[in-house]
């Protein structure tokens, strides 16, 4: 146990060198590039007293390392500063849009369970049969087809042919839908585009690792004694081989949180990665950076979660 | 005398080296054997070269130009004379697939370069020196893991503006830590390996021992991992590209066709098969390649390919691995 929490101190001490060096690389990209945000913002027709005003209001009249210290020193407060472009707290962006994103990522996280454990399962005890091939199948398929070109798949099939699913309606609030289809039925396609992946990666994982547990000495005992066949599969086997499997979902989520980008693009979802995309095209300083790091600390943060579930979940493992 | 003798040991060493070439030469002998029984993996490497031929040859396959504007042609669905259809311009669909193979495996060999050209170097002074450089060295490395790499691609395109030359340079930055780590991990068990240590023994320069003694050693890890990062940066190129950070209009790329056949999603649905499938083709036959390499690369796959055919078979072999 000690062994375990001097582990997990270690990892967290890392988060803020590894803040750091993210934010520094941001930082010095934004200011060594050409492109000046306040002659963006305020148009080449202004008077050079205007620019200089924002400009102080915005530290960028001072030296590069002295911008970031003031940053930092601010950011450490919890005020990420203002957008240039929307002059809104950049925390208050991040405060209406992370739900989004995080929703939308739960979301895909929980299409790919339902899929990819029943799945898995099957191709296990049906090993090398039409079944598994199948499943396999659509797993290397899954893995080699872009999340955007499938989600336009979903979409022309789903939404323009069958009109099963709207194509938008997360995050607006212009004729909101009460009931309970209309809060879940924005979020089908693009969670079904954006966890195919994580189906196909999970349903592969699964699969071995289902197919390494069975053959192992206890799950023979099991039958031998005469456990029946569902109580082996669910209670012997699922429960040992679904290791893996945790710490891997925890792994993908993380991941998930870094991809959603071109998913909220096809929908207009406004999450951190449709937001992140337009302060990119705007050169909007403050919330590229509050935004990066945010996604930063949640990409970290959910590798330290799969590397903690995995000592707590298997106590084979030691630090 | 001592002449006699340093004649013998001259022929040993001679006769020592032959033998080594020779085992040299079987041992890229067994591996492509190997790659060879694999029919997936053969089949990849069919299909990218269908691939690649048909980007460079593209002018030679087919009369349309990928940029020629033809309003009167707009739309049309796939026919005898266009395979794929045409876009809202009147651009025939296959032969912008075709050109837009060029950018893409380009922009795959191109980020994969790069990222070898560095990251191998910060991996083997890490491995090979060790320390506090190795720390150093592995703990910035560790930080570019940390981050998200789509999004530090499109932090990066976005800053230096969108351009399909940016682009690589972005995938290329995100790429490194991948390169660094594997090489640094392998060059730390290659240099406590004997022939190593023996090489520093009789003084040969560090630059000798890095080249020829390791990096030769550790280069099968390299090769599949440069297969699956080049199948990584086909997507990821699309995607940016998909964002309309990377190639431009009106040059042929699938990522940026694919976005404009969102646009035309409801009248025009074939124009996204063509990229699609153009993208898939290209990831899933690398992934062969990749995977039948990995298994050719290892020599224990060898041995079971030889206790196999002889079938009396040593018992004491030992066959794990797969």
């Amino acid at each position: 146990m000690g062994n375990r929490l001097s582990y997990l101190m270690r990892r967290l001490a890392q988060i803020p060198f590894v803040l750091a060096i993210v934010t520094i690389t941001i930082f010095s990209l934004i200011h060594v590039t050409p492109g000046d945000p306040i002659q963006i913002m305020l148009g080449m027709q202004t008077s050079p007293d205007a620019v200089d005003a924002l400009r102080k209001q915005f530290y960028l009249d001072r030296p590069l390392p002295i911008q970031y210290f003031i940053w930092v020193k601010n950011a450490v407060r919890g005020n990420l500063g203002k957008s240039i472009r929307l002059n809104l707290p950049v925390t208050r962006m991040i405060a209406e849009r992370l739900p989004v994103s995080l929703k939308l990522a739960a979301s895909a996280m929980l299409f790919a369970l339902l899929i990819s454990i029943p799945a898995g399962i099957v191709s296990a005890i049906r090993r090398n049969t039409v079944v598994d091939y199948c499943f396999t199948g659509f797993s290397i398929g899954g893995l080699a087809i872009p999340n955007f070109a499938l989600a336009l798949l979903l979409i022309f099939f789903f939404s323009i042919k069958l009109d099963w699913f709207p194509i938008t309606g997360i995050g607006s609030s212009a004729g909101k839908d009460v009931s309970l289809w209309g809060a879940i039925a924005p979020f089908i396609l693009p969670a079904v585009a954006l966890g195919a992946q994580q189906t196909a990666i999970l349903q592969r994982l699964l699969r071995s690792s289902m197919i390494d547990v069975l053959s192992q000495d206890y799950i023979r005992t099991a039958r031998a004694k005469g456990v029946p066949g569902w109580i082996i599969l669910v209670i012997h086997a699922l429960k040992n081989a679904l290791i893996p499997v945790v710490t891997m979902v925890a792994i993908q989520f993380g991941y998930l949180i870094g991809i959603t980008i071109t998913i909220e693009f096809i929908f207009a979802i406004p999450g951190m990665g449709f937001t992140l995309l337009t302060a990119v095209v705007n050169r909007d300083f403050p919330v590229i950076q509050g935004f990066t790091l945010t996604i930063a600390i949640f990409f970290i943060l959910a590798n330290i979660v799969a590397d903690v579930l995995y000592t707590l979940i298997d106590p084979r493992i030691r630090y | 005398m001592t002449e006699a003798a340093t004649e013998v040991s001259k022929g040993h060493v001679e006769y020592k080296t032959r033998e080594l070439r020779l085992h040299h030469r079987s041992s890229i002998n067994l591996a492509a054997r190997q790659f060879a029984r694999n029919r997936a993996a053969l089949l990849g490497l069919i299909a990218f070269t269908v691939l690649v031929a048909a980007a460079i040859l593209a002018p030679l396959i087919i009369d349309y130009n990928p940029n020629a504007i033809k309003l009167s042609e707009k739309l049309q669905p796939p026919s005898w004379s266009h395979w794929l259809g045409t876009d809202y311009f009147g651009r025939d669909v296959f032969t912008r697939v075709l050109y837009g193979g060029r950018v893409s495996l380009s922009v795959g060999l191109i980020v994969i370069g790069f990222a070898l050209a560095i990251g191998v170097p910060i991996g083997l002074t890490a491995g090979f020196f060790g320390g506090r450089i190795d720390n150093f060295l592995m703990r910035l490395m560790d930080a570019f893991l940390t981050f998200p790499p789509l999004l530090l691609a499109v932090a990066i395109v976005g800053m230096l503006g969108p351009d399909i030359q940016n682009v690589m340079l972005a995938l290329g930055i995100v790429r490194i830590p991948v390169f660094a780590r594997i090489v640094r991990g392998s060059t730390l068990s290659a240099r406590e390996e004997v022939y190593v240590r023996a090489a520093r023994a009789i003084g040969a320069p560090m630059r000798r021992i890095v080249t020829s003694h390791i990096l030769r050693n550790i280069i099968a890890p390299i090769i599949v991992q440069i297969t699956v990062n080049f199948a990584g940066a086909i997507i990821a190129e699309a995607s940016l590209s998909f964002l309309g950070l990377g190639a431009q209009p009106p040059d042929p790329s699938w990522g940026r066709d694919l976005n404009e056949a969102r646009r035309y999603l409801e009248d025009a649905p074939w124009l996204m098969m063509g990229p699609t499938a153009a993208i898939m083709i290209a990831v899933l036959s690398v992934n062969f390649v990749g995977d039948g390499l990995r298994d050719a690369l290892d020599p224990r796959s060898w041995r079971t390919w030889q206790t196999k055919k002889e079938s009396s078979g040593s018992v004491s072999e030992s066959r794990g691995g797969n």
